[in-house]
């Protein structure tokens, strides 16, 4: 589905992702770990368009996405939700989620369906729907901005870090949220830090490190691995 | 949701209150004030949305507003084309004009930092006066219209009709502005764009189509105003030139995406200032007093609200 080839990206002299390559298949839920500024957001900046890569492939569905404007990225069928959340913060919860269909060509009929998905896996937003989004908590806000890339009815739904700055409690529960989510056969790439949580809604995960991968393999594999356990798990 | 309401609310209370006390003060000074300060908004709305959504301050913004003037001129000079009916050519024209300053300056600096969108705009600002001067001289026009020195007699007071139009103007012009960016697809999007560029762009929206209808609509807007104000203002290269500073002004005072603000303050600022005209001998100290009230407003603010 989503496949990135040699993928190089430069923030002016100082290149953040090397020779980056990966894979992933429809229904599949990948997951990208690593420490901070390994290039993880750097990756997903690539991806939905905005940084431009210095050379390689990324290619959806048999389209390159290189070189193509961000909403066009989205519009074919990649919803991002990203660590800073980038909600409307004066507009209600309800604003906030119809905006995550109206522009989506496949969504766009599909608002009230696609509201009452969104209000079933986040009963919290339902409550809430009539508030502005900048009044909400820290927890809430990411529930939010998980729920309008759902509403754009995606085949493929980008998270990065979405445990950042959650309550661990809080962070139980929206792994959970997402497992119930990734039931819906939704292509999932997660970027955490927090391996443990992750590790345990994805199939085959990436370990990045200084922009260049260092591990690859399945989540059962990459839990068993003593590199992981010491450097991720603290065990 | 409700704090801001209640905010609203208390902000709307203090300036009818001071409406009220101003109009049994000083009668008159609140009819001029209401008619000025009309202008002021209408002027400051399509600044107001350029900065609040696309994100630049035009400081070329008074500068259009001659060009208007003088495209109004024209019309009534060379055709005898009514004013107040070359608004609609004026507004498309305008809306055109936008859509290529748009297109093949603006552009190409969003993403250029502050200082180089300030001196792109004061650029546009010099050459559109120069140009104006070569093209028809320094010399001062006017346009006559019969209606626009009407006036009706309230006692012993004697009131300019035509200058109401200023506020039923700027009126209609935020109430079409509000039902575009409530109820209409690309308004709402506007919105979106206004509050989180790079939100906007992760729900699909085209942020440079946004950017490029918004100040097209802006300057249709001030194609408006400059229709408006032609037969009561004389029409010189500099004519326009001082409402930037006061639009710019404005937003300040209403804070950012305020549109309501624009018109409420405009109006305070209005009245503030005809008060002061109405003082005998003190008449120059109108612009002191303009200014005195926007920084006594904006550290009120600060004050307000030290989290923000």
């Amino acid at each position: 589905m989503l496949e990135i080839r040699n993928l190089n990206v430069k923030y002016g002299k100082i290149q953040v992702i090397w020779d980056f390559s990966i894979d992933i298949k429809s229904g599949e839920a990948v997951g990208l770990f690593g420490p901070n500024g390994a290039g993880k957001t750097t990756l997903i900046n690539a991806i939905i368009g905005l940084v431009k890569p210095e050379s390689g492939k990324i290619i959806f569905e048999n389209k390159s996405l290189v070189g193509l404007e961000t909403h066009k990225i989205i519009r074919a069928g990649i919803a991002v939700v990203p660590q800073e959340r980038e909600l409307f913060p004066f507009m209600t919860v309800e604003e906030n989620l119809r905006l995550g269909s109206a522009y989506i060509p496949v969504a766009k009929n599909r608002v009230e369906e696609n509201l009452e998905f969104v209000f079933t896996i986040f009963p919290i937003l339902k409550e809430r729907r009539k508030q502005k989004a900048g009044t909400l908590s820290g927890g809430q806000q990411r529930m939010l901005a998980i729920g309008r890339g759902l509403m754009a009815n995606p085949k493929f739904l980008i998270l990065d870090e979405p445990s950042l700055g959650l309550q661990p409690s809080l962070v139980i529960e929206l792994f959970q949220k997402l497992k119930e989510i990734k039931k819906t056969g939704m292509s999932i790439f997660l970027t955490e830090q927090n391996v443990k949580q992750g590790l345990k809604i994805i199939d085959r995960g990436y370990v990045i490190e200084n922009g260049r991968i260092v591990m690859d393999d399945s989540s059962i594999n990459l839990a068993k691995s003593e590199y992981i356990q010491k450097s991720y798990l603290g065990v | 949701m409700e704090k801001t309401n209640k905010s609203l609310k208390k902000t709307l209370i203090a300036f009818i209150i001071f409406l009220i006390v101003v109009g049994i003060w000083k009668p008159l000074a609140l009819v001029y004030g209401i008619q000025r300060g009309g202008l002021y908004s209408l002027i400051g709305l399509p600044l107001a949305l350029i900065l609040g959504i696309v994100g630049i301050l035009n400081l070329a913004h008074g500068d259009f507003l001659t060009l208007g003037l003088y495209i109004g001129y024209i019309f009534f000079n060379s055709w005898s084309i009514d004013p107040l009916i070359s608004m609609a050519p004026l507004f498309f024209i305008l809306f055109g004009l936008g859509m290529v300053i748009y297109s093949i300056l603006i552009r190409r600096v969003l993403k250029a930092g502050h200082l180089n969108q300030l001196l792109l705009t004061f650029g546009i600002s010099m050459i559109i006066i120069e140009l104006i001067k070569i093209i028809w001289t320094t010399r001062p026009r006017s346009v006559y219209t019969s209606y626009a020195s009407s006036s009706v007699t309230l006692g012993n007071m004697s009131i300019g009709m035509y200058e109401f139009i200023y506020p039923a103007m700027a009126i209609a012009v935020l109430v079409i502005l509000q039902l575009f960016l409530k109820k209409t697809r690309l308004g709402q999007a506007a919105s979106a764009v206004g509050q989180n560029p790079k939100g906007a762009e992760i729900v699909g929206i085209n942020t440079n189509v946004v950017y490029l209808v918004v100040f097209s609509i802006a300057f249709g807007i001030i194609g408006v105003a400059a229709s408006v104000m032609l037969p009561r203002t004389p029409v010189f290269p500099l004519s326009g030139n001082p409402y930037t500073l006061k639009s710019f002004a404005l937003v300040a005072m209403a804070g950012l995406g305020n549109l309501n603000g624009i018109l409420i303050g405009g109006i305070t600022l209005g009245v503030a200032e005809a008060i002061v005209q109405s003082i005998p001998g003190y008449e120059g100290w109108s612009d002191v007093v303009f200014f005195g009230i926007l920084i006594a407003v904006i550290l009120l603010n600060a004050y307000r609200r030290p989290e923000s």
